[in-house]
């Protein structure tokens, strides 16, 4: 059988989910964000460096068995996986957010032409947010830089992932509401989780005791 | 890659495939190891429409449905499980039979998936339901014939998870019932984190919170520590299943961390999993809700083996099917006439026969033979062997 498979999202979370999992001493020196290496092998775990969504779609499908990614990434995926812990950093929360000076014409808009346009580069979130909400919107989905859709007329409000909200108010943009919050999680296919219990549990269980003391 | 057509010839849409002669040899030698398996416990064989009503009830939502409009401008939906069809056919057929109804199949079913996930939208499905009893013998029936049929096929090292939705329901007794839904539609997402979360909002005390955590990641021996009602019906249902197919050692192992997504299941559950698939090859389990919901409540409990990958973890891990006699490819001499004859008399004597040269043996050894006369062939090497002759080595 091939070593216990362990995807780690690149990115933001990457250096916060290397100190988790040296504090319950798993060896990680040798994985490196910035190497080329990308799959790497300590002990008796492999590591396997991935884009967010790929961390994602490589532990729904069994290519690994666990993982560290952000609750954002798997809401916008809709992975079909194990949540089993929170390991409380990372946070950042899913805002849909206007012009600070346009929330009233923009209500107003709504009102006379039925429909708002939302630009966002979350359109499964964003989508099911308004439906939730009975809210009748049109999705355009962007690749990066949401936050200046309002300023050259692209769309009328954005859904975005904000952590400390600075890049909204340097774009001119206020929170309307707020969808949902968001920290990393750790995830395991649910197949791997049932066979490897005795390899997944005490690893689940120290990374839960370490969250929890944080 | 051979020669280019000189236009593009459309592949078949998304998500369905051609099954090619070789991959479909195989699969029929899936087919019948495991309707013979169905067979040996009583269950009969059921072949419910490809199309289904789309107003009926439906275990999944409506965007993992393949619908259209009829001619009649009726919405229907290609079924995406037998399941439910069966539940129908019971409502209509067997509303007043009293004793166990025992019913088997092998069909495909269809589901939409989203683009890019390399996903199916045409499946085949294998499986039976058992409709009637109630009770530890008839799980254990269910959960034994899923671990003999997956047997039959040649299939080894598989473990059979076996967990209990009324137990998990019973750790979260403390919530209002609505509460409860809630942190269920967590668990049946897998999203354990929300669970929790969920529940201690909906007031559970720490105590029962602990105590559900500590249950939920109970898996064989640690089972037996969890103190719920079911627990002992769980490990009596694999004992009894175990006696009924003992099988390799341990292939039934108690876990309560089985949570199937399909809301309908409401007692024993259970997954087989094997080491070369990241997904379950089977699942069942007793849904005692579902026929209700057609007006008919009856017990009721059943597996579906996933085909396609039973044939995957099957192949990955060194089967092939057994091998069918040798075909013989009769190229005729110059008087069709004696090759007629010579390909008759080798039929009558049990041999496959096919004139011509064959483009696509599907994995049969082919023995090319070209007629001398009406009674002798000319095989590959030069040898001249007689007609029966070649029957009896063949056979």
């Amino acid at each position: 059988m091939r070593p216990l498979r362990f995807a780690l999202a690149q990115g933001l979370l990457l250096n916060e989910a290397l100190a988790a999992l040296r504090a319950i001493d798993l060896d990680v020196s040798r994985v490196d964000g910035d190497g080329r290496q990308l799959v790497v092998r300590s002990g008796d775990v492999e590591y396997l460096l991935a884009r967010p969504s790929d961390t994602a779609t490589y532990v729904e499908r069994g290519a690994a068995d666990l993982g560290i990614v952000g609750k954002d990434v798997l809401m916008e995926s809709g992975a079909r996986l194990l949540e089993l812990v929170d390991l409380r950093f990372g946070a950042c929360r899913f805002v849909v957010a206007a012009p600070k000076d346009a929330l009233e014409r923009s209500l107003d808009e709504y009102r006379h032409l039925g429909s708002l346009e939302v630009a966002t580069k979350y359109p499964r979130v964003a989508e099911e947010h308004f439906r939730r909400r009975g809210i009748a919107v049109e999705i355009v989905k962007v690749a990066g830089s949401a936050e200046v859709a309002p300023q050259v007329g692209l769309a009328d409000w954005i859904v975005d992932l904000v952590a400390t909200g600075a890049t909204l108010a340097a774009n001119g943009l206020a929170v309307v509401e707020e969808i949902a919050s968001s920290t990393a999680r750790l995830v395991a296919n649910p197949s791997a989780y049932h066979l490897r219990r005795h390899e997944i549990a005490p690893l689940v269980e120290r990374l839960a005791k370490w969250a929890e003391c944080r | 890659m051979g020669s280019q057509p000189r236009t593009a010839i459309p592949a078949p849409p998304r998500g369905f495939r051609d099954i090619l002669p070789t991959e479909a040899r195989e699969l029929r030698a899936i087919e019948r190891a495991l309707s013979d398996s169905f067979t040996a416990h009583g269950y009969v064989p059921l072949e419910p429409p490809m199309v289904e009503r789309a107003d009926s009830e439906s275990v999944l939502a409506g965007d993992r449905l393949m619908r259209f409009l009829d001619r009649d401008g009726d919405l229907v939906v290609l079924r995406p499980d037998i399941t439910t069809a069966v539940a129908r056919l019971v409502a209509q057929r067997y509303r007043d039979a009293t004793g166990a109804l025992r019913l088997a199949y092998f069909a495909p079913v269809f589901r939409e998936q989203p683009a890019m996930l390399g996903a199916e939208r045409e499946y085949d499905q294998a499986g039976v339901e058992l409709v009637g009893p109630s009770g530890a013998l008839a799980d254990a029936e269910v959960l034994a014939l899923l671990a003999e049929s997956l047997s039959r096929c040649g299939l080894r090292g598989t473990t059979i998870e076996v967990g209990h939705v009324g137990v998990v329901r019973r750790l979260f007794d403390d919530l209002t019932v609505d509460a409860r839904e809630v942190v269920f539609a967590d668990l049946r997402r897998g999203d354990r984190v929300g669970a929790f979360t969920h529940a201690r909002d909906g007031g559970m005390g720490d105590a029962a919170i602990e105590r559900a955590r500590t249950a939920l990641v109970a898996r064989g021996r640690d089972v037996e520590g969890v103190h719920v009602d079911g627990v002992m019906e769980l490990r009596e249902v694999i004992d009894l299943a175990r006696e009924l197919h003992p099988g390799e050692a341990l292939w039934g192992v108690p876990n309560l961390a089985l949570m199937p997504e399909l809301p309908y299941y409401t007692g024993v559950v259970f997954e087989a999993l094997h080491p070369e698939s990241g997904f379950p090859i089977a699942t069942g389990g007793r849904y005692d809700l579902l026929l209700g919901a057609f007006g008919t409540p009856r017990p009721a409990t059943g597996f579906a083996i996933n085909v396609p990958r039973l044939h995957l973890a099957l192949f990955a891990s060194g089967w092939r099917p057994s091998r069918e006699r040798a075909l013989v490819s009769l190229i005729p001499g110059s008087d069709p006439r004696q090759a007629a004859r010579l390909a008759a008399r080798l039929r009558s004597k049990g041999v496959a026969v096919a004139i011509g040269a064959v483009a696509e043996p599907a994995g049969v050894t082919v023995v090319s033979a070209e007629a001398i006369d009406g009674e002798r062939l000319r095989l590959h090497g030069g040898r001249v062997v007689a007609c029966d002759d070649l029957a009896r080595e063949l056979a």
